[in-house]
């Protein structure tokens, strides 16, 4: 059950502080890695939504991200849309998606699940791949960013744009937490600690987890819309499921079931991955040990292991650790 | 399109279901029987077929090459099983999706270390080099070996399955562990051989399917999605299922691409996604 | 209250549950009685939706409730108890308890406002655990609780849906005689505006809370009458207390 504990505001508050040092201080290349970081902890926090409050570990989140862009540039690129609508569509798109990959994935659990958001983000991927109108593999470019010159920015500077990501990666934590916290949010973490019992006095879990579906959907839509912008360009690379798996490693390495875990997770992996690819080439290796590692570990990933390790010593007086081990995905 | 074309398809669909049914049994059984989900499965498909290519190269034998890869990789298998494998079979689903995940990255850099990032040939043996005409059409006599070979496997691990006593044990862990182990079967070492002879059928896809495809860095994960399509669609923990699944996909696949090649690439998952809503546990599930 | 009318439950041809019929009234205190396998679980099954009965009507409240599914009978205010913990593990029993009154109350569409804080949910919360006698343990996590605390709990979560109509399967299931004390307390002290029905194998306190016993044998209702009726019924000693032991203790029944 999610709670906004001290530790986890103050490194909330550090991890954007970060950020944005980094990003005001360091070369447009800096720039261009917080950007990076952004959309992947949006991402792995939408993931971990899903996963470490509802138990649905899902492989189509980049899929999912992938639908909001290629709706946001088709309605802006090919249909002449402005740049705030196109996002709307390419958000409805994203909900309307994992909404119905979540409705339609409610009675199937663990392998089966994750097996069955692989098949349907693997159906995306292998549509825009196929699709000569969207530009087939090559993907399409043309994407405007958002114009903000009314507050006399400019969005193609990186370090706006960067400073951008970060508000925005402040607002869907934020909207994460919001959710996690209402009556919804904590039905959801009972339905993921004990499913039979919560249909037992009285919920639809069925609906309710395609509900949190759509909600994880809607903050992989955003991080699909800032990745369109990122790059100016989109391509089915967004949406092949290497990159959900990627966005799955991100959420172990910094802490299942913590939402700010993710956020050190992205920051850990993508300076990890930039500062590997200086001196090697085969940085996939590396990351591939840690992820082993994490997991051997304990699975708690590097802020949940902190936590614990706090709380263990100084018990408050509601504890809530997050379980060693997964339950209820077997 | 006569004759001639749709016996040209039915070989080509049946040599690709014969490559996935030689990766899916494996995975399938060790699903089965250990209820361990391993995305590495197909690395080790990857690695029997640069081994095939590097044993043939210093030794100029291909058949050595044949015989050796798949004990190569039997023995990465091994190390794998007693490093990482036991360790994560209880540790649920996710974990090990996590783990084996891992593997895969590590495994294809591994490969990329040691054999380069191109793109490798190897050439069929000279004894199947040639093409073999037969009813209108002429098709490569090593692609009619590799069909030959999936088929005689499949009779061969059904019949060992269905009539032998390593079979009952199998088949009576498979169903329940726990009271297998009551009946005095040694179930870990019983799950070491299956894990080992699933590794050993993934090196023999490998090489097998080098001399056609030739080995490149992609070709694991290429080949996993299928591969777990194949388990999903006729049952994790089934043979018949493995079969079958084997059977839809390759034919699927091949038709597909020739008859409706707008849809092709979609079909398949259709396929998944409806058989997993409306039937979860497979078409052809292993009992138990 | 609750009306059962020619209720039966086949499996395949075995049947579990043959032609029941009987009536509760509100408020009512109704003991259900019977050997290992004469189907009170499966009768728990097909009151709460859990199974689909294969024929026969349930009426609740003067509704006929046959067609609703398990989530649809919970919400019109049918709770219940299981003989085996089926609790939420890795929370506190306070978070346990705020879970059931929440869904109860319709706040699983609360998207914004947060529930843990909410002045009647603290009230509820607390009402139900001052009935359970969990008080002391509110912020304790269920796996460091006793096996005592996990069976208050079962009941807890029930009556923290409010209901209507409380099942309660076995609760003194597996607990030492003291626990038993506590659940009889527990049991005496609950409102009358709750109807109870009761699976339980401790004579004594089946005997001292029952308003009414219901016998089951193979399925079938072989006798129902006030505890004095039970007591002195030949049939139901052949039956049900044969070797005229009326302490039959606690057992391990899966009907």
């Amino acid at each position: 059950m999610f709670y906004q504990s001290r530790l986890r505001s103050i490194t909330l508050i550090l991890a954007l502080g970060f950020l944005a040092a980094y990003a005001s201080f360091g070369s447009y290349f800096a720039r261009e890695i917080v950007i990076e970081i952004t959309i992947l902890a949006i991402l792995a926090i939408s993931l971990d939504f899903c996963a470490g409050f509802g138990g649905m570990v899902s492989l189509c989140h980049g899929a999912i991200m992938g639908i909001s862009a290629y709706a946001f540039t088709i309605m802006s690129v090919k249909l002449g849309l402005p740049s705030v609508p196109s996002a709307m569509i390419g958000l409805m798109a994203a909900v309307v998606f994992s909404g119905l990959v979540g409705w339609v994935t409610a009675r199937t659990s663990g392998i089966f699940f994750i097996m069955a958001t692989l098949a349907f983000g693997q159906m995306a991927y292998t549509f825009f791949f196929k699709s000569r109108w969207l530009g087939g593999d090559d993907g399409m470019g043309g994407i405007d960013r958002f114009d903000l010159s009314w507050l006399g920015v400019d969005m193609n500077d990186a370090l706006v744009f960067a400073l951008f990501g970060i508000a925005v990666l402040l607002l869907v934590y934020v909207i994460a937490a919001i959710l996690l916290r209402s009556g919804f949010g904590r039905i959801l973490s009972g339905i993921h600690s004990n499913e039979n019992r919560m249909q037992a006095v009285g919920i639809n879990t069925a609906n309710h987890k395609a509900i949190a579906m759509a909600a994880s959907g809607l903050m992989a839509g955003i991080a699909g819309i800032l990745a369109a912008q990122h790059t100016l360009y989109i391509s089915p690379e967004l949406l092949i499921w290497t990159v959900s798996g990627e966005v799955l490693l991100v959420v172990i390495l910094g802490g299942i079931g913590t939402l700010i875990g993710p956020v050190v997770g992205a920051i850990m992996l993508v300076m990890l991955k930039h500062e590997l690819s200086n001196y090697t080439d085969y940085w996939h290796m590396i990351v591939g040990m840690v992820l082993i590692f994490a997991v051997l570990a304990g699975g708690r990933g590097i802020f949940g292991q902190i936590e614990y390790w706090l709380i263990t010593r100084h018990p408050p007086k509601a504890p809530h650790l997050p379980p060693a081990k997964e339950k209820d995905l077997a | 399109m006569d004759a001639s074309f749709w016996l040209l398809q039915f070989l080509n669909a049946m040599q690709y279901s014969m490559l996935l049914f030689l990766l899916s049994i494996g995975l399938t059984v060790i699903f089965g029987l250990m209820h361990f989900v391993n995305l590495a499965h197909a690395s080790l498909y990857m690695l029997g077929a640069y081994f095939g290519i590097s044993v043939s190269a210093l030794t100029g034998q291909f058949w050595l090459a044949f015989i050796l890869s798949p004990i190569i990789v039997t023995l990465i298998g091994a190390i794998l099983y007693f490093t990482l494998i036991d360790r994560m079979r209880a540790a649920g689903p996710m974990n090990q999706v996590l783990v084996t995940f891992g593997l895969i990255f590590v495994i294809l850099d591994l490969v990329r270390l040691g054999w380069g990032d191109i793109a490798l040939g190897l050439d069929a043996p000279d004894a199947l080099a040639h093409t073999v005409s037969f009813w209108g059409i002429s098709y490569p006599a090593y692609r009619l070996f590799i069909i030959a070979l999936g088929l005689t496997i499949m009779i061969s691990m059904w019949v060992v399955l269905a009539r032998t006593q390593i079979g009952a044990m199998i088949r009576a862990s498979v169903e329940n562990a726990d009271m297998a182990a009551s009946l005095g079967i040694h179930v870990g070492r019983l799950f070491f051989v299956v894990f080992c002879f699933g590794c050993a059928l993934a090196g023999l896809a490998g090489v097998a399917a080098a001399p056609i495809f030739s080995a490149t860095t992609t070709m694991g994960i290429t080949i996993l999605i299928p591969t777990l399509i194949v388990v999903v669609i006729g049952g994790l923990g089934s043979l018949e299922g493995a079969i079958a699944g084997s059977l839809i996909i390759g034919f699927l696949e091949t038709f597909g691409a020739v008859l409706l090649p707008s849809l092709s690439a979609v079909l398949t998952y259709i396929l998944l996604a409806v058989i997993l809503v409306l039937r979860p546990q497979g078409l052809i599930p292993a009992r138990g | 209250m609750l009306e059962v009318k020619h209720l039966s439950k086949d499996y395949g041809g075995i049947t579990v549950i043959r032609d029941l019929s009987f009536t509760v009234n509100a408020g009512e205190r109704r003991v259900i009685l019977g050997p290992n396998g004469a189907g009170k679980t499966t009768l728990f099954h097909l009151l709460t939706g859990v199974e689909k009965a294969s024929s026969g009507s349930i009426t609740f409240a003067g509704n006929n409730i046959s067609k609703m599914n398990a989530v649809e009978r919970a919400r019109v205010g049918i709770a219940r108890s299981y003989q085996k913990n089926n609790l939420f593990e890795h929370l506190t029993i306070r978070e346990n308890l705020m879970l059931a009154a929440a869904a109860a109350t319709g706040k699983s569409r609360w998207f914004f406002r947060d529930v843990t804080n909410q002045a009647d949910m603290k009230t509820r919360i607390e009402e139900t655990a001052e009935q359970v006698a969990l008080t002391d343990q509110l912020d304790m996590m269920v796996s460091a609780v006793s096996y005592g605390n996990r069976r208050q709990l079962e009941v807890g979560l029930a009556l923290a849906t409010r209901p209507a109509l409380l099942l309660m399967d076995e609760p003194t299931s597996g607990v030492g005689p003291a626990m038993i004390d506590t659940f009889h307390q527990l049991l005496e002290t609950l409102p009358r505006d709750i109807t109870i029905l009761i699976i339980e194998h401790d004579m004594d306190l089946a005997f001292s809370i029952a308003d009414h016993i219901t016998v089951l044998n193979f399925g079938e209702k072989v006798f129902e009458g006030t505890p004095e009726d039970t007591r002195g019924n030949p049939s139901v000693r052949q039956i049900y207390l044969g070797n005229g032991d009326e302490t039959y203790g606690a057992s391990n029944d899966h009907a």
